[in-house]
């Protein structure tokens, strides 16, 4: 059984047809890519799958369980956690608390092991992705770089099984890159799946073994990121057609 | 010396985390209260200034409740006298037709209000931002006009009286009332003040400034963001209740005046002022506020009752523009900057050169 499936999952805005038809599936312990240029719909995808938007038609199964149409929140709390393009903090609380707001979540709260506090467990995973420095400052002081990895920090406190992310490394500079390069191996290694958005195919190239390519809504190209870059179709939605 | 280092640790986390002052502070606040009626002598003056304050005590519950709906979980309801209202006809009336003592018809209004609260919250808090605040003050409003047209349950304008016998002291004289009532006021505001508080800066309190600053992401964090927002509602209400049932019982009448616009507005004033989001600055707020309005204004200077809306509507604007985190805050913010002079002194440039550095990262805007 795979882990996620998606079956001919369709999204319209009124006669605008975002996704069309996607199906898909991700395996346990695997790093899938997402990549398309603007507008292909792969943010809508995350919303969808996420329950953030409403689906048209079509199947999302989480082990075999379809999670389609139920609200965000319990889609997290069967184990789907996501990121944001645009950061999203908690910008009134400190760096520590935003991740301890994840943890008193219903699936957070009980996967904190008996011999440790909520505390000390949000320090560790600020610890996972660099940022345990941090931990007292208020979030709205903190960098871009760094709100990108809080963010990521605040959904691994809900112990998802599959992490979606959607543009990690979108404004990042290449010392951050590689900094949050680091903390995704380190992540994964962890054993957390995890599917992720990106434009920037050479830090992408160096994560995912398998990579979705979507355009206006459909897939157009699955496979080995080498294989991908090479693609003829690609690299026509990419750089327009040769003359 | 561990444990010593633990405890100053837990309370730099409990400022700099919770944004809430330290326990020193609010009882050095808190101790000039305590002495007061000891201190001054017996007169109907006395009698004058503790009475404004037993109002102040009651107003700065509800400013502390409201605050905790509105400061931390960013919920904006302008209609939040209309729980104080409901507590006050609620205690009346199990009082008047049950016959109930006082002290089970107090809560048994905290309970009937949190109940309605429930029912209340759950439609309307599916709207958001301003559309909150339009239902939220349609509410007293529409609780006003049912008050009367059952006339012959609620008294209808004129309110629902209690006898004396209504009154927390019957038996003692007015002095002695007023000191009476004044200690129980300020019970109650410490009790309330220190749930709310210790609510305010546990881990659900946290998730209540999570909801305030980003909804979607606490719902992509796993949180049931409904459920949080009843819970505020609830204990708010259940603590806005509380006020408005003592409050009849020191009038010996519920009158729909309870739940006028005034009162849900003056919250607003009274917590601005203090300082939103610290739940502190509503009780401060609410003391200084009916200080200047009953006492400042009228006593000290006597400003018709008429001008007083304009000198507070003044105050609010420039404490909006001037010091927009509040009293309460100002004067934290000036200790904890007092603490770091005394730290760079004590402990060399090195640290100075580090804050600095730290200051300098912040990020512009």
């Amino acid at each position: 059984m795979h882990l996620l499936e998606v079956e001919n999952l369709t999204k319209r805005f009124g006669g605008l047809t975002a996704v069309k038809n996607v199906s898909f599936h991700i395996d346990e312990g695997e790093i899938v890519g997402l990549m398309g240029p603007n507008g292909a719909g792969k943010t809508t995808l995350f919303h969808v799958i996420t329950g953030f938007l409403k689906a048209d038609s079509g199947t999302v199964k989480l082990r075999g369980e379809n999670i389609l149409g139920l609200p965000p929140h319990k889609i997290v709390n069967k184990g789907i956690a996501r990121t944001f393009q645009v950061v999203r903090p908690f910008r009134h609380l400190p760096t520590i608390a935003n991740v301890l707001v994840a943890l008193k979540s219903p699936r957070g709260s009980k996967k904190i092991e008996w011999i440790k506090t909520p505390e000390r467990k949000a320090l560790e995973l600020l610890g996972d992705v660099g940022l345990s420095e941090m931990m007292m400052e208020p979030a709205e002081t903190l960098p871009h770089g760094d709100l990108k990895r809080l963010e990521i920090a605040r959904a691994l406190g809900t112990e998802p099984e599959l992490l979606l992310l959607d543009e990690p490394f979108a404004g990042l500079n290449p010392i951050e890159t590689d900094l949050l390069t680091k903390s995704l191996r380190t992540i994964h290694l962890d054993g957390h799946t995890m599917l992720i958005v990106e434009h920037k195919l050479h830090a992408l190239m160096k994560l995912a073994k398998r990579v979705l390519v979507l355009h206006y809504g459909e897939k157009i190209a699955e496979g080995d990121p080498e294989d991908i870059a090479k693609n003829k179709k690609v690299i026509e939605v990419y750089m327009g057609k040769v003359a | 010396m561990v444990t010593t280092y633990l405890t100053r640790a837990y309370r730099s986390f409990a400022i700099h985390v919770l944004d809430v002052p330290s326990r020193l502070l609010a009882l050095l606040l808190f101790q000039p209260l305590l002495f007061l009626p000891m201190v001054l002598p017996t007169s109907a003056s006395t009698n004058y200034l503790l009475s404004v304050l037993v109002f102040g005590s009651l107003s700065a519950i509800f400013a502390a409740s409201w605050d905790l709906l509105v400061g931390r979980c960013g919920q904006m309801t302008l209609g939040h006298a209309i729980f104080f209202g409901l507590g006050s006809y609620v205690t009346t009336m199990a009082w008047v037709y049950l016959g109930w003592p006082i002290w089970a018809t107090i809560p048994l209004a905290v309970l009937i209000t949190t109940l309605a609260s429930l029912f209340i919250g759950f439609p309307a808090l599916r709207v958001k931002g301003p559309y909150l605040a339009l239902i939220s003050m349609a509410l007293p409003l529409i609780a006003t006009s049912l008050i009367f047209y059952f006339k012959d349950v609620t008294g209808g304008e004129n309110g629902l009286p209690m006898p004396i016998s209504g009154r927390f002291f019957p038996q003692m004289n007015v002095f002695d009332l007023r000191t009476g009532e004044y200690y129980l006021t300020l019970l109650l505001v410490a009790v309330s003040g220190i749930i709310l508080y210790k609510i305010a800066i546990s881990r659900t309190g946290m998730v209540f400034v999570s909801i305030l600053d980003d909804e979607l992401a606490s719902k992509a964090c796993g949180i049931n963001v409904t459920k949080y927002k009843m819970m505020a509602f609830a204990i708010s209400a259940a603590f806005a209740s509380l006020s408005g049932a003592v409050y009849a019982h020191i009038l010996t009448v519920a009158s729909p005046f309870a739940m006028g616009t005034t009162r849900s507005f003056f919250v607003v004033i009274m917590t601005v002022f203090g300082g939103m989001g610290t739940i502190a600055g509503g009780i401060v707020g609410a003391y200084l506020i009916h200080f200047i309005d009953s006492y400042v204004l009228r006593v000290i200077v006597d400003v018709p009752v008429e001008w007083h809306p304009f000198i507070f509507i003044g105050i609010v604007v420039i404490f909006i523009l001037k010091w927009p985190r509040g009293i309460t805050r100002f004067v934290t913010d000036g200790l904890e900057d007092l603490a770091e002079e005394r730290e760079i002194e004590e402990r060399g440039a090195h640290i100075w050169k580090k804050y600095k550095r730290k200051k300098k990262s912040t990020p512009e805007g």
